[in-house]
């Protein structure tokens, strides 16, 4: 590897947001060839810094210098001409346009009328697309995708940029284990014709698998850099959140109690299919009280369309099989009818179906049980506080004031917003999807052990996860979901991880049958 | 700072204003006595007179506007503002309002609607405020003098012109009105019924709503013209319907088999007397816009002292090829 | 920063940006402000009193932003949903109109009147509400509709022309406690409308700061898909919302009758425009989610004593308009340099 090219070197790199100081001097550098992690938990600079590498800040203290010549970038155009492109975590795809489109976007390939080439751009895009490791129809509109495809989508497009420095912000969040070994390869390839490239993860195991070198940030500063391959997961836990880690998971005492929401094969058969969509198709599953249930599978085995159709907020259409929540059949129509039977809800994508970001931590948070705070439609605002304070102490929130924007917090802890805003609505069953996604090893733990006391104290939850050690560290048992069914069972005391992504893919596995609980 | 935007917009919003004025008026005033007229100074005073115009979109208020405008330039004690309504009721009564609050001297007024301007009206005039009326009517009395035209006359005259000259030996016509619910409307439709009884062969074959525009009279036209083989005369409410109706017959080439009748003989170059003098309209009937008139009435009470007939209605004139070039010349004298 | 990772739901010191945040959130009342501060330097005088802050004039501006006013609450509680409403105008029209048909015409008393009129404007508003609410119909599209059918609605009810109202206890007369409406009082100096409307705003203020439904409806504003998660009765918000609208474009329309002492089925063309444009001077976004009745009140008074100082001033109407626009320009301009969160 060449390891002397100094690619890009970032010096004394200082960023000031108000009084908050997002970065102080911090150096970095990236040699060609070279995958470099950036680890920290989220709101420890790592953003700020790439956000500056990439031409998206432009105010700041320091000097960039790319392959030695120093440069100052205008905006984002300037650092794509240096070469430099930027994978956000936040998706920037246009959901109208067609996969094709979106890669191409701004840079349409032409035909000799200079009109659009559209047969040659869908048949580049479907080039890439393979080589990122997926298959997808170039044609098909972004907005049909499912997150982890939109993912990949703007990996290949990154890709396409032919770029020198590729900076990827938490690529692996929505992909599916098999996905993201066809990224890794990906990335093998890149870094061997000489592409440096940022690895930002909250992923321990994949910076041990893929990068060279990390560095870990922690309130705007440098704390360490290091072999991934030689730091224990521990240590860099430690060093990221700066106190030592004992455990990430709670492991949760099997003491479960009567059986809380029983689903007997389950099928909704939807009046418009949309396309990608995978609608139950007969799922059984038992959730006791007190108990978590994890529910495995691939991207499209149809966790969130459970988790949807229990919530009353799948499309219309004809609904067969049985809910039962405590003995008593019920079938809501929408979360509001949910709710009232105690089944709450964090959806996957806080920020596009979680949260209002631009009201207040205090607004969000109440929304869900304002009834509550007073009499005849009007909200006694001190109630309402109180308990808003309540749950943030609860949930340990990190925020500045009651009234500030949800969307000034960070990830995690806009996550214990949505997750507070179910508790105070009391539920019995609690169904999460995705609920770590893009959150920092920090409020994972805390999301973890909540899950623990919720679980402790009778609430039965249901977890729909892509991350195996969280499904089988955080879980009582563990359904596994393929094509819209439920294909298997286990007790996460006596398998792992292969059990279950074996179950999940279909290949080869022992499928057991299992009736109910065990 | 971000919060100095909003001191400097507004003060680039005041220097837009500021940009905009005119030097203020400086003038003392008597303290008003209720009810008539006050404050005339003679010749040696000065005087705002407010102009509340309905709608200056239509030529024929512009045109009042310009009359007002150049009679008052002869007037050298007269400084005259204007205000446009654009067709809004309440947004006349704001105006004069206003005027009431610049303490004018008097007011001149072509109301968009009777009912809706006659409470403002009347708190000008109970003010001290001479007010002249122009074109529509207010209700009640409390004004000083109100000068028009009488579209019943104006119908009556078209009617006994068709019944007369045009087709003595009979014939077929077809009537263009005006917006459904205009007072004009019904009453320039009322004068001509009533004139072409006079002649019983004469029979009205169809008629239909052209809303007083040239483009809505063309369409109705269009539609008239495939209806009935035969048409001797169109009679169009105003001259833009006129000209329309004139434009699709000569679409189907049939614009020489009928004559076009029309009504305001606007001395301007798209007004009916041009085209009576260009051979598409065969006639139409001054509809006077008052402004000559109501600066007259003005300078009557402010300058001279005097008083002024509580109602002046002007006579129509029958513009036709005879006589259109040359009340044309009249009407714009060479500066 | 202080160290906040041990001393979890603590307060964290306040941020610098907040003070520019309190500015940009009332910029209306600010840009108010300074429009009538520039009204007074640029008022014209007579004897030494300034025009402008004659107490008539004064009253004669608010009076003539009352209807507009009333209007505009209504439209920024549809705008705070992120929908529009295109129909107010006709509304307006149609309930001056309902208003004349129905107190001379057909000789009802008053009060019921005036009730069925307000409910007409209620269920207009409601069923714009369910068309697009429940049909999925955008509120662009549904409220341009209903503004053609609003306005059929009155030209058929009126016959197609003005329906003059005139007072007395005879046949085809309205009633004389239908004329108070149009009066003044406190010693002939605050207009009615003026009472209505500032009733209406302050009604509307305190709704939106007491209500449940308020939160309801600014989280369906702010992000439809996250409200209807967090089990906000989407539907329900969106409809009622439309009604209110509706209800309060009737109550201009009221009015408007009483002001001008008829109702025709020409009242309030273009009306929605301006209500729009009290809105967005007022601050509230038009993506939904953010804004109040307290900027939108400060916008259309803005509005007021900016049309009221040029026509003082006797600026040309056409150059009028030029200012206008570029006011609503610099507003909206304003917003985009809010500071982002």
């Amino acid at each position: 590897m060449a390891e002397g090219a100094g690619l890009v070197r970032m010096s004394g790199i200082g960023k000031r947001y108000g009084g908050v100081r997002a970065c102080r001097d911090v150096d970095f550098s990236l040699g060609a060839g070279e995958v470099h992690a950036l680890l920290g938990e989220n709101g420890a600079g790592k953003s700020t810094l790439m956000r500056i590498l990439s031409g998206d800040v432009t105010d700041y203290d320091g000097t960039i210098e790319i392959n030695g010549a120093p440069v100052h970038f205008g905006g984002p155009t300037d650092a794509q001409a240096a070469g430099i492109a930027m994978i956000h975590q936040e998706l920037d795809l246009v959901p109208g346009l067609s996969v094709a489109d979106n890669i191409f976007l701004g840079r349409e390939l032409r035909t000799k009328l200079k009109t659009v080439d559209r047969r040659r751009m869908e048949r580049e895009a479907g080039a890439l697309l393979e080589r990122s490791g997926v298959r997808l129809d170039p044609r098909r509109p972004v907005g049909e995708l499912r997150v982890g495809e939109q993912q990949l989508v703007t990996i290949a497009k990154a890709i396409s940029l032919d770029a020198r420095v590729l900076v990827m912000d938490e690529p692996t969040s929505a992909l599916t284990t098999s996905e993201v070994e066809r990224l890794f390869d990906v990335i093998r390839e890149l870094r061997r014709s000489g592409v440096g490239i940022v690895y930002i993860s909250h992923r321990m195991e994949e910076i041990a698998q893929v990068a060279d070198r990390a560095t870990v940030l922690r309130n705007g500063r440098i704390v360490t850099s290091f072999d991934p391959r030689r730091l224990s997961t521990a240590e860099v836990v430690e060093a990221m959140v700066g106190r030592p880690v004992q455990t990430m998971f709670t492991t949760p005492d099997a003491d479960t109690g009567d059986e809380l929401l029983r689903v007997d094969n389950l099928a909704l058969k939807a009046r418009r299919p949309r396309p990608g969509r995978r609608d139950p198709e007969g799922i059984s599953l038992t959730v006791r009280s007190g108990e978590i249930v994890g529910l495995a599978g691939l991207l499209g085995a149809g966790r969130t369309e459970l988790l949807e159709t229990l919530y009353g907020v799948a499309p219309a259409g004809t609904v067969t099989g049985r809910i039962l929540l405590q003995g008593k059949e019920i079938r809501p129509r929408r979360p509001r009818q949910a709710l009232a039977h105690g089944i709450g809800f964090v959806p996957e994508d806080r920020r596009a179906s979680g949260l209002v970001l631009f009201h207040s931590i205090l607004a969000n948070t109440v929304v869900s049980s304002l009834p509550s705070y007073g009499r005849l439609g009007v909200i006694a605002r001190r109630m309402e506080r109180a308990a808003s304070v309540r749950m943030a102490d609860r949930l340990r929130l990190k925020f500045g004031r009651l009234q500030d924007d949800v969307g000034t917090l960070s990830g995690g802890n806009q996550q214990k917003v949505v997750f507070g805003r179910m508790l105070l609505t009391e539920p019995k069953l609690l169904l999460l999807d995705e609920p770590t996604r893009g959150v920092d090893v920090g409020a994972k733990a805390e999301i973890y052990r909540l899950l623990g006391e919720l679980a402790g104290q009778g609430l039965g939850v249901l977890l729909a996860s892509s991350e195996l050690p969280e499904l089988i560290g955080v879980c009582d048992r563990v359904v596994v979901l393929r094509d819209g069914r439920d294909v298997a069972s286990f007790s996460t005391a006596d398998s792992g991880e292969g059990d279950l992504l074996a179950a999940a893919m279909g290949e080869g596995a022992v499928f057991e049958e299992v009736g109910g609980a065990q | 700072m971000r919060s100095l935007k909003i001191p400097l917009a507004a003060a680039a919003v005041a220097a837009l204003v500021l940009a905009g004025c005119g030097t203020t008026s400086e003038r003392t005033s008597d303290t008003p006595a209720a009810g008539e007229s006050k404050a005339c100074e003679g010749a040696d005073g000065k005087y705002t007179i407010g102009m509340s115009q309905a709608n200056v979109a239509e030529p024929y208020r512009q045109r009042m506007d310009d009359d007002i405008r150049a009679a008052a330039k002869e007037v050298p004690q007269f400084d005259v503002k204007f205000a446009d309504a654009a067709q809004d009721n309440a947004k006349q009564v704001a105006d004069v309002e206003n005027y009431i609050t610049q303490q004018i001297d008097l007011l001149i007024i072509s109301p968009n609607e009777a009912k809706p301007l006659t409470a403002v009206v009347k708190k000008a005039y109970d003010k001290g405020i001479p007010v002249i009326v122009l074109d529509r009517k207010v209700e009640g009395d409390a004004y000083t003098g109100f000068i028009g035209g009488d579209n019943v006359q104006i119908g009556s005259e078209a009617g006994k012109y068709v019944a007369e000259k045009l087709l003595p030996q009979g014939g077929n016509v077809v009537e263009l009105k005006g917006l459904a619910g205009a007072t004009p409307q019904a009453e320039r439709h009322q004068g001509f019924v009533d004139a072409i009884k006079a002649n019983p062969k004469i029979t009205i074959v169809a008629e239909a709503s052209g809303d007083w525009l040239r483009e809505k009279g063309q369409a109705q036209m269009d539609a008239l013209l495939k209806g009935n083989p035969k048409i001797d005369v169109v009679y169009a409410h105003n001259d833009p319907m006129a000209e329309g109706a004139y434009l699709a017959a000569k679409a189907v080439g049939r614009e020489k088999e009928m004559k076009f009748l029309g009504i305001d003989a606007l001395p301007i170059p798209s007004g009916g007397i041009k085209a009576v003098e260009q051979g598409r309209l065969s006639a139409t009937f001054t509809y006077p816009t008052n402004g000559k008139e109501a600066i007259a009435a003005a300078k009557r009470i402010l300058v001279d002292c005097g008083t002024i007939d509580k109602s002046q209605i002007l006579p129509t004139r029958l513009i036709d090829a005879s006589n259109a070039a040359k009340i044309y010349a009249e009407e714009n004298p060479a500066t | 920063m202080t160290d906040v990772q041990d001393k979890p739901a603590t307060q964290v010191e306040r941020s610098a940006g907040s003070v520019v945040a309190t500015l940009f959130r009332f910029q209306s009342v600010f840009g108010l402000l300074a429009v009538f501060v520039a009204a007074i330097i640029f008022s014209p005088r007579k004897d030494g009193e300034i025009l402008f802050i004659s107490a008539d004039n004064l009253a004669n501006v608010v009076r003539a932003v009352s209807e507009i006013g009333i209007i505009a609450v209504g439209m920024t509680f549809v705008i705070l949903i992120g929908g529009i409403d295109l129909s107010v105008g006709a509304v307006l029209g149609l309930a001056a109109v309902g208003s004349a048909v129905l107190m001379v015409e057909s000789d009802w008393g008053f009060l019921p009147s005036v009730l069925l009129v307000l409910v007409i404007g209620l269920v207009f508003g409601a069923l714009q509400g369910v068309a697009t609410a429940m049909i999925g119909i955008q509120s662009f599209i549904v409220t341009l509709a209903g503004l053609q059918i609003a306005r059929g609605l009155a030209r058929i009810w009126s016959g197609g022309q003005g329906v003059a109202i005139s007072y007395g206890d005879g046949p085809n007369e309205a009633p004389e406690s239908f004329a108070i409406l149009g009066e003044r009082t406190f010693g002939g100096l605050v207009p009615i409308p003026v009472l209505i409307f500032a009733v209406v705003a302050i009604a509307a203020v305190v709704f939106l700061r007491v209500s449940a439904f308020s939160r309801h409806l600014y989280a369906v504003g702010g992000n439809e898909k996250a409200a209807r998660l967090s089990g906000v009765p989407v539907v329900r918000v969106k409809i009622a919302v439309f009604a209110i609208c509706g209800l309060l474009a009737a109550l201009a329309g009221i009015v408007h009758a009483v002001q001008l002492n008829q109702g025709s089925p020409n009242d309030g063309i273009g009306y929605e425009l301006d209500a729009i444009a009290a809105v967005v001077i007022g601050g509230t976004s038009l993506m939904g989610g953010r804004g109040s009745v307290a900027g939108t009140v400060a916008g259309a008074l803005l509005l007021g004593v900016l049309n009221n100082i040029l026509a003082l001033n006797n600026i040309d109407s056409n150059i009028q308009l030029l200012i206008k626009g570029l006011v609503i320009v610099a507003a909206a301009a304003l917003q985009r340099l809010r500071p982002a969160t």
